[in-house]
């Protein structure tokens, strides 16, 4: 099941200096399975699946973790402040609970 | 001779109603689906969390969740903290807390004074009609909160 997601990272707004505060969405393509649910098709309890942990660090360096349960939606959306010291990489590290490790990273040019 | 009868009729008719009717009871708790593995309690959360320390209400936390959810599978949840992020004295955390789903944590965000504000949004599932609870943790070890009901016309698990 190592398929790698569909995932994003948005700055916003799109032209930023240094020194400027901006957001940093991801979202990323998963089911997020509670483990409750029926399956429509076969009627058998699909299995938890869901996201359990997330990283944001710029060039290798965590300025934010999350720990994330079942109760998040379906394709996740979070989204942090950060301020741009420079230029550099933006990685978010993800791992689910049936053991997928992905990552997704996005250059930042600050502008002047 | 028959009036008799018919109360001990009576008697065993009871007997053994009440016999079956926690027997029955059980069956129908053993046909809901299992327990999640992650379950715990809106005040079990919370005691995690914060370690048996209390925790106040706050107007710092600005928390932005709609009133009516019209679908419980996809609820926006916005957290603006006014409090400054510096070395000395920053938020380290904000939780996400629901107060009637399986599992009360929704999310805990650990946040740096990198983030420079501290600032998180984010989308929940809630099963039915009740409190979405922004826990912010400060880096002085107090904790504030601030809670907002969300009324929910379809619920968002299963």
């Amino acid at each position: 099941m190592a398929e790698a997601r569909k995932s994003m990272i948005k700055i916003k707004p799109k032209k930023y200096k240094v020194g400027d505060t901006v957001k940093v969405d991801f979202i990323v393509i998963h089911p997020m399975d509670t483990g409750m649910q029926k399956d429509k098709k076969t009627g058998k309890i699909k299995p938890a699946h869901y996201i359990d942990n997330i990283t944001f660090s710029f060039d290798g360096k965590p300025f934010t973790t999350m720990k994330v349960w079942e109760s998040v939606s379906t394709n996740p959306y979070f989204s942090v402040n950060y301020k741009i010291t420079g230029k550099g990489k933006i990685t978010v590290d993800y791992t689910d609970n049936q053991g997928e490790k992905n990552s997704k990273s996005k250059k930042v040019k600050p502008k002047g | 001779m028959e009036r008799r009868q018919f109360i001990q009729g009576l008697f065993a008719a009871s007997a053994v109603a009440a016999v079956t009717t926690p027997s029955t009871l059980m069956a129908e708790e053993a046909k809901k689906p299992a327990k999640g593995p992650n379950d715990m309690s809106f005040d079990e959360a919370v005691k995690v969390i914060t370690g048996g320390k209390e925790v106040k209400e706050s107007d710092k936390i600005k928390l932005t969740v709609p009133e009516i959810a019209e679908n419980g599978a996809v609820v926006p949840v916005k957290v603006n903290v006014d409090y400054p992020m510096t070395d000395k004295e920053s938020v380290t955390a904000i939780h996400i807390l629901n107060t009637a789903n399986g599992n009360a944590r929704c999310v805990d965000v650990m946040l740096t004074p990198a983030n420079e504000k501290a600032y998180f949004a984010t989308r929940v599932k809630l099963s039915k009609t009740q409190e979405v609870v922004a826990l912010v943790a400060l880096s002085d070890g107090t904790f504030i909160k601030k809670g907002k009901s969300v009324k929910v016309t379809i619920g968002g698990c299963g």
